[in-house]
């Protein structure tokens, strides 16, 4: 087990060099550079960027440079002196910028996954075992309709009803008042109050989905003969459901671990740009669409560590829930 | 709302105070009246100078504070909420703060007027500009702003060439800036190396604030030539180089860091506190207690206690909070054609009234069809005056206005507005009539008569009359439908392009390399023919998009790009006296001239008057225009003076 994970360990390092190479050619691929990205900008609101600017900010952040040699440098500082370098837009260090936003997003990341699995496992184990039932179409129906909406779209439909009807607020995850504020009790408070919109905007397709992969692996396993037995052995119907079938249903649940964490920061970016949520998905989005490489090339470094992470962790986990699955 | 400046010399600030205080007790409002003839200030300013923790009101002023003739006196109080988005829109809080200029703007775009400098002279000659400036004025933190404060930003900051490699060419003439010497502490001489006419304007618009940007007393301190110990302040910082830490702490004209340091000096009407950086989910400004405006009355401005500028990631969520009554006044990323029905039905709901925001711009959709392209048959196809005359009139102008625009435009072409006193009838109105049979024949007759079994014209050489025009769909939408109609037009008289619809850096890119075929874009130069002549004679290397390597070759003088025929070398020689020309009415005989030879030359193709754009303001917000202009140079809402908007 020990020799497993330090390989695999010892793998993600080439794994990162050749990740970090192609994210950052992808990131250049598109034509022009940061400079040209942020005179269109400029010029979309009809401001002008003095002539003399604009070749002199290629050359202060080296865009005038071959693009191998830009790479070498910004993975040179980040081996070196761990410095991801600044921001072309901000002048910042890539780094305060993306831990500024890590917190809030991990706290809104972990509630919508405890709410999607809250709610999916039991309705889905529900509905499996009460097959065909009413209750099971009523809570296939919901599912779909849950799938079937984008969850921007409900974001969006949400907000124009609290906003024309009601005349609420839904947008952010604080009010007025605790958006500066320091933290304290009642500023957390008021998190919670405003968390559980987005929460439940996002939990809604995940939570179909998940429904939809229980029942059916609780259905694959409701039938073997294992159940059988135990039913026949004279085990209480709870117990046998959690203690077998159940167990093995999860699987595919401790392998999505592995996109789990990469989906910190990239998940729901769409939906939290809709509710201008402070995470770290619409910086991610926003340093792309601004050709902002340091910070893009930071942000995605990131994601593949995380999704490196995470496959060796769900792969210990399966090797530990399952003992059919050998490591090796 | 009218400006009156102070007369010199006679009375000083205390005495008008006291004749104010007497006026008002002489009609007859004694005890109220009274009571707020003495407090002429905000009264969190009034109560921190009665507890000595702020110098006393005449003290913060300067002896000859500008004088704002309000259209009402305000009151004090309130906070201003905008929205700005989350990236690149540090402009967003330029434009309603930032623009302290030596020199400002009237409000019909017509006249520079004094602002930071009470008064100035100007040689004959145009090359020497002496300004006076307000005695007694102070920096946000209450230290003196000086003549000093002027040479050391001109002279030590910008043009220092490890800062900006070249000198910003609001200062620079002829290829030399200029030198600022001081005469007194008030008193500051700016002097060219050739005459330089349009400096004053220059002055007025957000890239000529260099002058008034860097505050000596604390900017200097990251400045080698100050403190040579700099290189430990860069250390400490983790960067690289003096002019990074300088930049960070200072900003400049129109970076996001400029906005991002709450502890440097200002002269704004507002000082920012919570800054505006990457992970800022919200920017707030506090008034300036130093600020040096007043009203009529002698009230110190800013009316208004605060700013504050949410951030949102996408403009729909910015129309929720307009049309919820979030916002007091915005026009920024609101004002497309499409929104305009939403925001005038809950006019109501949000409490908020339309503002009119006159176009600057001549055109609408100016069609750059390019006369430089690198394949010789094309370049010969669009030279071809008779050709661009033929697509011209081959457009249905009117259709267009009523189906894209909703009646809200007229046929044009290009040039000065309609009422503004340099509007040329030809340069503006030819050949904009709908005429598909003269435009057919006229393509029959040189040369394009032969046709293909689709009926579209053909080359001499074969090859159908074809090529693209570049658009960007996410910048302007109006302007893609509005080509795809003229692809209708077009096909009529057997002419036919693509509408390319691109991502904005590749247009820039396509442009920058002179690969584009043809490209739209807004057409500027109507209220601000001067700032912007891009579409008069090829000046923009980034807008004259008609011949990118004629401008390369006028900006360089002769050294890079290609030498334009004859009209384009006279036009850029016009337009080089009428920018050293100070007399305007000389100056207009000049670019009369130069409008004769554009008319004559027609380069471009243009199909409607810009259109006016607008923008929402809250019903309670008072002393806001009805309606202003709509340009970068002047940088609305600024010039119309925001710091003397206020609540009822």
């Amino acid at each position: 087990m020990l020799r497993f994970i330090l390989s695999r360990l010892v793998w993600m390092v080439p794994s990162l060099v050749v990740v970090s190479f192609l994210s950052f050619v992808l990131i250049q691929l598109p034509p022009g550079d940061y400079v040209t990205t942020y005179i269109a900008t400029l010029a979309a609101s009809n401001e002008v960027v003095d002539q003399n600017t604009a070749a002199e900010l290629r050359s202060r952040f080296g865009l005038d440079q071959p693009m191998i040699v830009q790479y070498a440098k910004w993975l040179g500082n980040i081996v070196t002196r761990g410095d991801f370098g600044l921001s072309f837009e901000w002048q910042q260090p890539v780094s305060d910028l993306i831990w500024e936003r890590m917190a809030l997003t991990l706290v809104l990341t972990f509630s919508t996954l405890l709410a999607t699995w809250g709610i999916a496992l039991p309705i889905g184990v529900f509905s499996a075992v009460k097959k065909y039932s009413i209750g099971d179409y009523l809570v296939t129906f919901l599912s779909f309709l849950g799938l079937a909406i984008p969850s921007f779209l409900l974001a969006l439909v949400l907000m124009y009803i609290a906003a024309v009807e009601f005349g609420q607020e839904v947008g952010g995850l604080f009010s007025e008042a605790y958006v500066q504020a320091p933290w304290s009790f009642y500023k957390v408070l008021d998190l919670l109050h405003h968390l559980w919109i987005p929460v439940i905007i996002l939990a809604v397709s995940g939570t179909a989905s998940l429904i939809r992969v229980m029942r059916a692996n609780m259905l694959d396993e409701l039938s073997k003969p294992y159940v059988t037995t135990a039913r026949a052995k004279g085990l209480s119907e709870f117990r046998l459901l959690v203690k077998y079938p159940m167990r093995l249903a999860l699987n595919p649940f401790i392998s999505t671990i592995a996109w789990l964490l990469p989906n910190l920061v990239s998940g729901s970016i769409i939906v939290a740009i809709v509710l201008s949520l402070p995470t770290a998905g619409p910086l991610l989005l926003q340093s792309l669409m601004s050709q902002d490489m340091y910070l893009a090339g930071a942000f995605v470094l990131l994601i593949c560590t995380l999704t490196l992470i995470g496959s060796l962790i769900s792969d210990i986990l399966l090797a530990l829930v399952d003992p059919r699955i050998r490591l090796e | 709302m009218t400006d009156q400046m102070k007369p010199r010399g006679g009375l000083d600030r205390r005495d008008v105070l006291k004749g104010f205080a007497g006026a008002a007790a002489v009609v007859g409002l004694a005890g109220e009246a009274l009571a707020q003839a003495a407090a002429k200030e905000a009264p969190d300013l009034a109560k921190a100078a009665a507890d000595g923790k702020l110098p006393k009101l005449a003290d913060r002023l300067p002896a000859s504070p500008m004088v704002v003739n309000v259209d009402k006196v305000g009151k004090y109080g309130g906070a201003l909420r905008r929205g700005l988005r989350g990236s690149a829109d540090h402009n967003g809080i330029l434009r309603l703060v930032g623009n302290q200029g030596l020199v400002r703007w009237n409000l019909a775009f017509t006249e520079v007027l004094p602002n930071v400098a009470e008064k100035w002279e100007v040689n004959p000659e145009s090359t020497e500009f002496t300004f006076h400036l307000r005695k007694g004025m102070k920096w946000s933190d209450g230290k003196p702003f000086t003549a000093d404060d002027v040479v050391f930003s001109i002279e030590d900051c910008a043009k220092n060439t490890e800062l900006y490699k070249s000198a910003p060419s609001a200062i620079v003439i002829s290829g030399k800036p200029c030198t600022v010497t001081k005469i007194d502490d008030v008193t500051v001489k700016f002097t060219f190396a050739s005459p330089y006419a349009l400096f004053l304007e220059q002055m007025a618009t957000p890239l000529g604030q260099y002058p008034t940007l860097f505050c000596k007393h604390y900017a200097s301190q990251f400045h080698p030539k100050y403190n040579p110990n700099v290189g430990d302040l860069v250390k400490a910082a983790n960067l690289s180089n003096w002019a990074d830490l300088f930049r960070a702490k200072n900003g400049d004209i129109e970076i996001p860091q400029r906005w991002g340091n709450p502890e440097k000096p200002v002269i704004d009407p507002w000082v920012i506190k919570d800054p505006y950086t990457g992970g800022a989910t919200r920017v707030t400004m506090e008034r300036n207690p130093y600020f040096w405006q007043v009203d009529q009355q002698g009230n110190q401005l800013p009316y208004i206690d605060r700013l504050t500028f949410n951030i949102s990631q996408d403009v729909e969520s910015l129309m929720l909070d307009a049309i919820s009554g979030k916002l007091d006044i915005q026009e920024r990323h609101l004002d497309t054609l499409q929104n305009k029905p939403t925001l005038s039905q809950n006019m109501q709901k949000g409490g908020y009234r339309l503002i009119e925001l006159i176009a600057s711009s001549a055109q609408q959709v100016q069609i750059y069809l390019n006369m430089t392209h690198k394949d010789p048959k094309m370049r010969e196809m669009f030279a071809n005056k008779e050709f661009r005359q033929a697509l011209s009139m081959g457009i249905n102008r009117q259709e267009i206005i009523d189906i894209v625009y909703l009646g809200q435009s007229e046929p044009y072409q290009t040039g000065p507005r309609p009422g503004h006193p340099w509007y040329h009838e030809k340069l503006a109105r030819q050949f904009t009539g709908h005429d598909p049979k003269a435009a057919n024949a006229l393509l029959d007759k040189i040369g394009y008569s032969k046709k293909d079994a689709q009926g579209f014209r053909l080359r001499p050489d074969g090859q159908k009359v074809f090529f693209a025009i570049d658009v960007i769909p996410t910048l302007y939408p109006d302007e893609v439908d509005t080509l795809e109609l003229v692809k209708r037009h077009w096909a009529e008289i057997g002419v036919d392009v693509k509408v390319n619809t691109i991502e904005r850096a590749l247009y820039y890119t396509r442009g920058d390399n002179n690969d584009h075929d043809a490209a739209v874009w807004p057409g500027p130069g109507g209220l601000d023919p001067m700032l912007d002549p891009r579409d008069f004679f090829a000046q923009h290397p980034q807008g004259s998009r008609y011949a990118i390597p004629w401008t390369l070759w006028y900006v360089s003088g002769g050294k890079d790009g290609q030498e334009p025929p004859e009209s384009q070398k006279q036009r850029m020689k016009l337009f080089d006296d009428a920018r050293a020309t100070a007399d305007l009415k000389k100056r207009g005989e000049i670019m009369k001239q130069l409008f004769d030879l554009t008319a004559d030359a027609f380069e471009t193709i243009g199909v409607c008057l810009a259109v006016n754009a607008f923008g929402i303001c809250r019903n309670n917000l008072q002393n806001v225009p009805l309606k202003y202009p709509n340009s970068w140079s002047w940088p609305n809402p600024g010039p119309a003076l925001p710091q003397q908007f206020f609540f009822s």
